[in-house]
């Protein structure tokens, strides 16, 4: 229980009310006066021509209104991804291509006054393609004969190559008795956000727009749209309303372009809204990857050189690929010396890679740390112990980045989360004893160690905050910041009320609308505790100090002899102190002769980027008679400072497990050999963790503070699903005596579900 | 040229009467011609739950029933949910959701409380596995199933409470 009265405490999210009634209102909830829907017409074919369309017939589909085709839209390139301008984002995407470069590529668009008429007049178009050779593989896209899919970028379908590092590996080696070298694979994943991404554009009236969309990003789509339709900034307006979900899928513009476009031309606000399967289709995956590694260590476990060379597969548009690239790299949680990567970033005609939770970090975490276990096995040292001589602490910094860390807990970690897994082990061993367990099963325990970020790790993230006070001594909090389910919007009201003085009831919160909140980066890289936080805080400070400007004014004393204490404001008079709270300073200063409102405001660029740590065990048990793998408990405790709202933070982490769960297990992208086309574009093929998948999860908070972070805290939102694979793999090794190497382990095993195993739910939770 | 037809759905107790195409699921009915936008569309092919309502009391993928399978029976959707054994206009199920921190996007939510609901309506103490069986049909992102879990148990205890039964209940006679 925090000493603090509202920062510290669960509270459940200010909008769960909204959401168990189903009034909360997320954009497909929407409708505009006149407003028409849209639809887009992909192309069945991972590469291809356009070389004709009819569109006689449909035009002819009462309802129809316009048509849309590659030719006649502006052939202005963009990068579709919400993040702050970079020279590492290619503008090599359409609105709409005559030239689609993956299967569900936009080739035209319809606007009709209902969804049926614009999928029938789809259904019309007479399109004559000519079929491409296509490319999926990124070390055949890579060589000479590959078909090069982006001539107007260069030469090659090399995106871009990244490099980082420190030291000179090469005398790392040198310096190691053993040296580790293996190659790691890890597969194109879906978001699956439940809510589709949809949006709703009004560019009806010339020279302005209004899009409420799905969206991680407002103030990044806002600066894409007015450059791509030539408007200002100031008249284009971008809303969230409330949002199913994200993890990466929004962080990037979708079918907004095409709004837009069909707005324009119908003069008509119109909706489009993926269906489930354009959704499984035509939405960002993660980045698989090839990755070599090679790491070197003394024969007493010190690391003393890594050495990666990796390959990502980043579709038909570049979208994020080479910051996602960059950002994993940098996420190294061991002292080593000396450290080489290099990253590249490829085309293929596979689909369209971006930002997916962990971004660039899942597929080097499950590497590097299904690696540390093979060597703590060939050193005879335990697992857990080979990774502590060698993890960072407080002061060090993570290799190939020149900052100090100013908090890590990661010893509070394991101790927290060791002590669960014995007790745990003592839980399973009583049951077992009297459930008469099957000796065929071979149970096993394996871990997993990483870090993320809190806030880009580039050290861009930026946010404003701007607070009204009422004239009653409540508060109007503006924030640009974009709650997807996260509770952000939550944790930042918990935030102004407990530096105010005032309860969470009492603060009311704007967000995530261009036209009325101040800029916020946007949601990801996780950073909508630390960086819009730190707004809030700074927000908070300068209602503080004009608060106490006017009483001072007010009772004509000098400023000084005013001070904020335990959250009231303590004002010295003749050796007496008066405590007022805001609502009674507000009070003295909001009417009379000496009146004034008080709206504090702030502007916050982030400094740091502190890395929040993250230990995960997982048990499991395998069957290599039957192949069959069963998930038995999956521990994680996270060091994210001090947390804001413990429940809160826990339960991001039993949703970053269940992802990461599937990431190692059922998650697979099936693409039919002979006819190229995705197999698991609906949820049936496309397994993600169903209620029954899942294992008890035990959540840890570590002890922990962060000093840059607003009341200590650091992120938790993609830190959540990172180790998870990696922890699950090394558990199936120590199973089963064999490495993997590979994810998802469908291919290997057939999970099982295990009847009987939620007899001793709820125990041995932290 | 479609054939329409006059409907009469009854909806959480109201009365809704519309012309519709034969085609029309009960989802477009209800979303388009009640208003009600509470019950969501995830998939529209019977695969993730969004949808979920119940039909007669039992749950229902409302993407693929058909509007007219539900006439002349009671449909309940989210909306129709309140006051009974909670407060603020809630449902105790809702409120178990809301104090368990079961609640995060909220766009699986609606499906997920009904799907509960019907649960709790069949059996009075679900095991463990009977409640993860009985929201499989559920699938949610955000979540990891845990807290949802947690807040079907504290509703299912709540409820025992109230009507003076269930194990160690110290109101048991």
């Amino acid at each position: 229980m925090s000493m603090q009265k509202v920062v510290g405490n669960s509270h459940p999210g200010r909008t769960a009310a909204d959401k168990a009634k189903g009034s909360g209102r997320y954009t497909d909830d929407l409708q505009l006066p006149g407003m028409v829907y849209g639809m887009i017409l992909r192309s069945p074919y991972a590469h291809a021509l356009v070389k004709s369309i009819d569109t006689r017939q449909a035009e002819n589909v009462p309802g129809v209104l316009k048509i849309l085709l590659p030719w006649e839209v502006p052939s202005k390139r963009y990068n579709c991804s919400g993040n702050p301008p970079s020279a590492l984002l290619m503008k090599d995407e359409l609105i709409l291509t005559d030239h689609p470069l993956c299967l569900g590529d936009r080739i035209a668009a319809v606007a009709a006054t209902s969804p049926r008429a614009c999928r029938e007049a789809l259904q019309k178009l007479n399109v004559v393609y000519e079929k491409q050779e296509p490319v999926f593989d990124v070390m055949e896209a890579l060589e000479e004969e590959a078909p090069l899919l982006h001539p107007e970028m260069g030469d090659t379908n090399l995106v871009k190559t990244i490099q980082a590092g420190e030291g000179d590996v090469e005398k790392g080696f040198e310096e190691s008795d053993f040296l580790f070298e293996e190659v790691y694979e890890t597969p194109p994943i879906q978001n699956v956000s439940m809510e589709p991404n949809g949006c709703i554009c009004d560019a009806s009236v010339p020279g302005k727009m209004m899009v409420i969309s799905t969206s991680q990003t407002p103030f990044q789509e806002r600066r894409i749209l007015a450059e791509l339709m030539d408007l200002k900034e100031s008249d284009v307006r971008v809303i969230k309303p409330f949002m199913g979900g994200g993890f990466g899928e929004r962080q990037q513009l979708h079918s907004q372009p095409v709004a837009a476009l069909l707005s324009r031309e119908t003069g008509r606000p119109v909706k489009i809204i993926h269906t489930r399967e354009e959704q499984m289709v035509a939405s960002v995956v993660r980045h698989s990857a090839r990755i070599r590694m090679k790491l070197g260590v003394t024969k007493d476990g010190w690391i003393r050189g890594m050495k990666i060379e990796a390959w990502y597969n980043t579709g038909a548009y570049a979208t994020h690929g080479p910051i996602v690239v960059a950002a994993g790299s940098r996420k190294v949680n061991y002292r080593i010396p000396h450290y080489e990567f290099r990253g590249h970033c490829v085309y293929t005609n596979g689909p369209v890679s971006g930002a997916v939770r962990g971004y660039g970090n899942p597929q080097l975490t499950f590497a590097r740390e299904t690696m540390m276990d093979t060597i703590a096995r060939k050193l005879g040292m335990d697992p857990v112990a080979f990774r502590m001589k060698n993890h960072v602490k407080t002061g060090d910094h993570l290799p190939g980045v020149p900052y100090p860390l100013l908090s890590c807990a990661v010893d509070s970690c394991v101790e927290k989360g060791e002590t669960l897994r014995r007790a745990i082990d003592e839980e399973d061993r009583k049951n077992s004893l009297w459930e008469g367990k099957s000796s065929q099963e071979k149970e096993a325990w394996g871990v997993a160690f990483c870090c993320h970020t809190s806030g880009p790790s580039s050290r861009e993230g930026m946010s404003a905050s701007i607070i009204l006070i009422n004239d009653d001594g409540s508060a109007n909090l503006l924030i640009g910041s974009a709650d997807i389910g996260q509770g952000s919007e939550t944790i930042l009201a918990q935030m102004a009320a407990e530096g105010l003085g005032i309860r969470l009831e009492e603060v009311s919160v704007t967000a995530a609308d261009t036209g009325t909140t101040p800029y916020d980066t946007g949601t990801f890289a996780s950073s909508q505790t630390y960086v819009s936080g730190n707004a809030v805080s700074l927000a908070v400070e300068d209602v503080r100090s004009k608060v106490m400007q006017g009483l001072a004014e007010n009772m004509n004393l000098p400023e000084k002899a005013i001070a904020f204490q335990e959250g009231y404001f303590v004002v010295s008079q003749s050796g007496e102190t008066l405590k007022l709270s805001l609502k009674e300073a507000v009070k003295r200063i909001t009417f009379g002769a000496k009146g004034g409102i008080i709206t504090g405001s702030s502007s916050y660029k982030a400094q740091e980027a502190p890395p929040p740590f993250a230990v995960c065990w997982a048990k499991v048990a395998v069957d290599q008679k039957t192949s069959s793998l069963r998930l038995m408990h999956i521990i994680e405790a996270v060091d994210v400072g001090n947390p804001i709202n413990p429940e809160m933070v826990k339960a991001q982490v039993h949703g970053g497990v269940s992802m990461g769960i599937g990431y190692a297990l059922m998650e697979e992208i099936q693409v039919d050999g002979q006819s190229q086309k995705v197999i698991s574009s609906d949820l049936l093929h496309y397994q993600v963790p169903l209620a029954m998948d899942m294992p008890p999860v035990h959540v840890c908070l570590a002890e922990s503070w962060e000093p840059s972070g607003p009341f200590g805290a650091k992120s938790v939102g993609e830190l959540a699903t990172v180790p998870v694979a990696a922890a699950i793999a090394n558990a199936v090794a120590h199973a089963t005596g064999e490495t993997m190497v590979k994810i998802p382990l469908s291919g290997r095993f057939r999970p099982d579900v295990g009847l009987g195993r939620w007899q001793t739910s709820g125990k041995g939770r932290c | 040229m479609t054939r329409m037809r006059e409907l009469i759905l009854h909806i959480n107790g109201k009365k809704y009467a519309s012309l519709i195409a034969d085609h029309t699921t009960l989802l477009e009915f209800i979303r388009e011609e009640g208003g009600l936008t509470g019950t969501k569309r995830g998939c529209d092919s019977g695969h993730c739950g969004s949808c979920t309502v119940l039909l007669e009391g039992r749950p229902v993928y409302s993407c693929i029933t058909l509007a007219v399978q539900a006439e002349g029976k009671q449909v309940t959707t989210i909306e129709g949910l309140s006051g009974e054994g909670g407060t603020d206009g809630l449902h105790q199920i809702q409120k178990a959701f809301i104090d368990h921190y079961g609640i995060q996007c909220g766009f699986c939510t609606p499906g997920m409380i009904l799907s509960a609901k019907a649960l709790l309506e069949e059996k009075s103490e679900p095991t463990p596995e009977e409640i993860r069986e009985a929201i499989s049909g559920n699938l949610c992102r955000c979540t990891g199933y845990t807290n949802i879990v947690r807040s079907i148990e504290a509703a299912v205890k709540e409820r025992l409470a109230a009507k003076g039964g269930g194990e160690g209940c110290p109101c048991k006679r």
